[in-house]
């Protein structure tokens, strides 16, 4: 690493927990678990019909002017509301996410020039939209039957919550969206840290929303078969021997990182050093992840390398971890290989697997570890596997003291990034 | 902005509404032909924008249609192409691949057969079993933003760093991303690829009705950037790939060089053309050639000519190959820095196709093909919301 160091001074969340990092907090410190029926939406007739759901039924302009936290035009919720812009959860997660962990920094005019490094998921189809469409047996289209508004591309197409969260926050500086899949947030997170320490910027805005609670997002895994089959609370159950598949959550989680000197200079208080991180492909197969782990072992070993650390400083492994029979043998043994029997736990069944977002919101989740001097646990885990040979920390958070955590994420096809954060000095 | 060094560029393989192959492509451009048609891939009688800049043919057969729709499978195999080309010898680890992807679109052929069977079902009691249960079980994978990436580094055994980046400058982030990843020695070789295509039912309809689209009835009614009578971009489709190495390790098998660059101003719309300017004015280098972002708009455009003449001198040549391609959304970047280093290769620059009444303004909008013995041109991109591209291409 070079002498430009980059470090978290802010962080904003929501989740399954409720929204604000406090709620992600106090829920896994609890070792509670946030996945529950569906409300959204009427799942009733599909056959996943749970979720790590945000407990907020609709997102709308009223959501907004509750929980942004900073100053929007008179009216311009209300208008993006109008415009059909708000329905997307993930733009609505993605922005009051960006808002506290704004004002958790202390930000102000001073950081008006940050760079925005955004995660972010499928575009969102609205089914109403579409619907709106059709007449007969026709796609009715032309400006006098269009009933789009912005039309159903521009109000859901994949970079709106950048745009938006710009717009919210007021920042001015360079913009990467990140589409990794569930390896998105992660990259984000660590192209802010390139960004801060090739000295190409201060300050970045960085995280990831993301919502597949919805009937398409809902029907399309269910069809993939990636989800537990089981429409119970515990139907995630990462490196447990019963475990059956994923369950999907949503939300997002947001970090504002600066450079360490610059940030001390103004006062800010660091959660966090990001102190390495890197990036591999497994180039293996579309819907399975390397067998051997090789890959994943590879971007974590870059990472710590990066960091200036050996395996042996890693005193908290944060695992991708979603449950499913193939991923979590691959990546115990990895993490098994390169680090032993370090304590190891996904939050996945707690919250879902976020998609997108799911690197962001476990890197939030493993701020734990230096604010709290909790190890966050793994919901529903009770059954040791075999062929996840790790230490796995069980439902309730582990109490202890680490200075380096490191968190993973693999996106489809094999898209792995792994990041290494420190305690601050 | 992020711009991080100049990197050579190996090898190169692109999709155009003019072909495939550059010097086929560029002897079109020189001719000043316009790929503009009768929208070729729905009927769009009924919208605002009725023409567009289409691939002709179809993908090559390939057991990755199930999971990856027309557009990604020209991706996949332009970088396919491009690496088999370079002679590159990274592989695994060492190579790395980065793709710039335009946005995922509303599959309505999908999502036709889920909505009708649930019409009438208003308390959506049977919305699994009439509907999302006949959604094709790869529904999801085909949506997935990064399954096109994650295929070709199967295909090609890229183990390397990799990123998928969006928008409507993707291209340019990823060029750019790979250029750092190559300039840190995080890989010896990045194979950059990026698709796109503006010509999908939505994106046709938003752009038509905001008036950024041309809604010219025939190709010949188009009136070109730049011109005092601009009314509008034809939408257009590509997928390009490059192969990108440092200087040194390229040696003599350099094609050409690219440095690139991306940012956004925050605008709604296109970005402000002080801000494409300004990407202009980090990867300048002495250039007197520029291929414009070519909004076609009589405001935008003169505003962009003003700008850049802050950068590049009143003086300075002015390009539109977007005039003969269509507009290429996340693509155009990488499809710049191909036929330019083509262009300068050649010794020739195309005309701005379709131009006879340029605007006055500062710049030199090129009417007609002309020879040059420049070695070096920029190249810009712009799209909403506030996304900017630009590139620096110089060949040996």
């Amino acid at each position: 690493m070079g002498a430009r160091r980059a470090v978290i001074t802010g962080v904003g969340a929501v989740s399954a927990f409720g929204v604000g990092y406090e709620a992600l907090a106090n829920g896994l410190a609890a070792g509670r678990s946030a996945v529950g029926p569906i409300r959204s939406f009427d799942a009733r007739t599909f056959p996943t019909r749970v979720a790590g759901e945000v407990p907020i039924e609709k997102t709308d302009a009223l959501f907004l002017e509750k929980h942004r936290g900073v100053l929007l035009h008179v009216g311009e919720a209300g208008t993006w509301e109008e415009s059909g812009l708000l329905r997307d959860r993930k733009v609505c997660f993605g922005l009051v996410a960006a808002a506290e962990a704004w004002r958790h920094a202390r930000c102000g005019t001073a950081e008006r020039k940050a760079a925005l490094s955004v995660g972010l998921g499928l575009e969102q189809a609205f089914l109403e939209d579409l619907a709106e469409q059709i007449d007969g047996d026709e796609i009715r289209v032309g400006a006098g039957n269009l009933s789009g508004g912005e039309g159903v591309r521009f109000r859901s197409r994949v970079d709106i919550t950048a745009e938006k969260i710009r717009a919210v926050v007021g920042i001015s500086g360079r913009v990467a969206v990140h589409a990794s899949a569930c390896a998105a947030g992660g990259m984000a997170v660590a192209h802010a840290a390139s960004l801060i320490e090739r000295g190409a910027v201060d300050v970045v805005l960085c995280g990831a929303a993301d919502s597949m609670v919805n009937p398409l997002g809902i029907g399309g895994m269910s069809r993939l078969g990636a989800p537990s089959p089981r429409a119970e609370a515990s139907a995630c159950r990462p490196f447990d021997r019963r475990r059956d598949g994923l369950v999907v959550g949503e939300g997002a989680a947001m970090f504002v990182v600066e450079e360490e000197s610059r940030a001390r200079a103004r006062g800010a208080e660091p959660l966090a050093v990001i102190a390495g991180f890197a990036t591999t492909q497994d180039a293996y197969r579309a819907t399975a992840p390397r067998p051997d782990g090789s890959r994943a072992l590879a971007a974590m070993e870059r990472a710590v390398r990066r960091a200036n650390l050996t395996p042996a400083d890693i005193g908290y492994v944060n695992a991708h971890g979603t449950g499913t029979p193939l991923n979590d043998p691959a990546e115990a043994k990895a993490i098994r290989a390169l680090f032993g029997d370090v304590p190891t736990s996904s939050i996945k069944g707690a919250v879902g697997h976020l998609m997108a977002a799911a690197g962001a919101i476990e890197l939030a989740a493993c701020l734990l570890a230096f604010t709290r001097d909790l190890l966050p646990g793994t919901a529903h885990f009770e059954e040791p596997d075999p062929e996840c040979p790790i230490h796995v920390i069980g439902p309730r958070p582990l109490a202890k003291r680490v200075d380096h955590v490191l968190s993973n994420s693999f996106g489809f096809g094999g898209q792995n990034v792994s990041v290494v954060l420190g305690r601050p000095g | 902005m992020t711009h991080a060094g100049r990197m050579a560029v190996t090898g190169f393989a692109l999709r155009t509404p003019l072909g495939d192959d550059p010097a086929a492509v560029l002897r079109k451009l020189l001719a000043g032909e316009r790929a503009a048609a009768p929208n070729a891939h729905f009927d769009a009688s009924t919208y605002a924008c009725r023409l567009a800049a289409t691939i002709p043919g179809a993908p090559r057969p390939t057991k990755h249609r199930k999971f990856v729709k027309r557009m990604g499978l020209f991706g996949m195999e332009v970088g396919a192409e491009a690496l088999a080309r370079s002679g590159a010898p990274a592989t695994g680890a060492r190579l790395g691949l980065f793709c710039g992807y335009g946005g995922l679109r509303a599959h309505w052929d999908d999502l036709m057969p889920v909505l009708e069977r649930q019409a009438g079902d208003e308390r959506a009691t049977g919305a699994w079993a009439q509907g999302f249960s006949l959604l094709h079980p790869f529904w999801m994978l085909f949506h997935l933003s990064n399954n096109a990436h994650a295929l070709l580094s199967i295909d090609v055994g890229g183990k390397g760093d990799g990123t998928t980046t969006a928008g409507s400058n993707a291209g340019a982030q990823a060029l750019s991303a790979a250029i750092v990843a190559l300039a840190m020695e995080r890989v010896d070789a990045a194979l950059v690829f990026a698709y796109d295509s503006l010509v999908e039912p939505e994106t046709i309809l938003s752009l038509g009705m905001s008036g950024a689209a041309t809604q010219a009835n025939t190709p010949a009614a188009i009136v070109a950037p730049y011109d005092e009578r601009a009314a509008g971009i034809v939408p257009g489709e590509a997928a390009a790939a490059l192969v990108l190495e440092r200087p040194e390790d390229a040696g003599k098998r350099a094609i050409s060089f690219v440095s690139a660059a991306a940012t956004a101003d925050g605008a709604v719309d296109f970005p402000s053309p002080r801000a494409i300017a300004s990407l202009a004015a980090n990867l300048s280098a002495g250039d007197t050639i520029v291929d414009g972002a070519a909004l076609a708009s009589p405001a935008r455009d003169a505003a962009e000519r003003a700008a850049l003449a802050d950068v590049l001198g009143p003086s300075a040549t002015l390009l539109a190959l977007t005039a003969s391609t269509g507009q290429l959304g996340g693509a155009t970047a990488v499809v710049q820095a191909i036929l330019l280093a083509e262009a300068l290769r050649t010794g020739a620059l195309p005309p701005i196709a379709g131009l006879d009444r340029p605007a006055e303004g500062p710049l030199r909008p090129l009417l007609r093909a002309e020879e040059t013995r420049a070695r070096s041109a920029l190249a810009l991109s712009a799209g909403m919301p506030g996304l900017a591209g630009a590139l620096r291409v110089e060949v040996p």
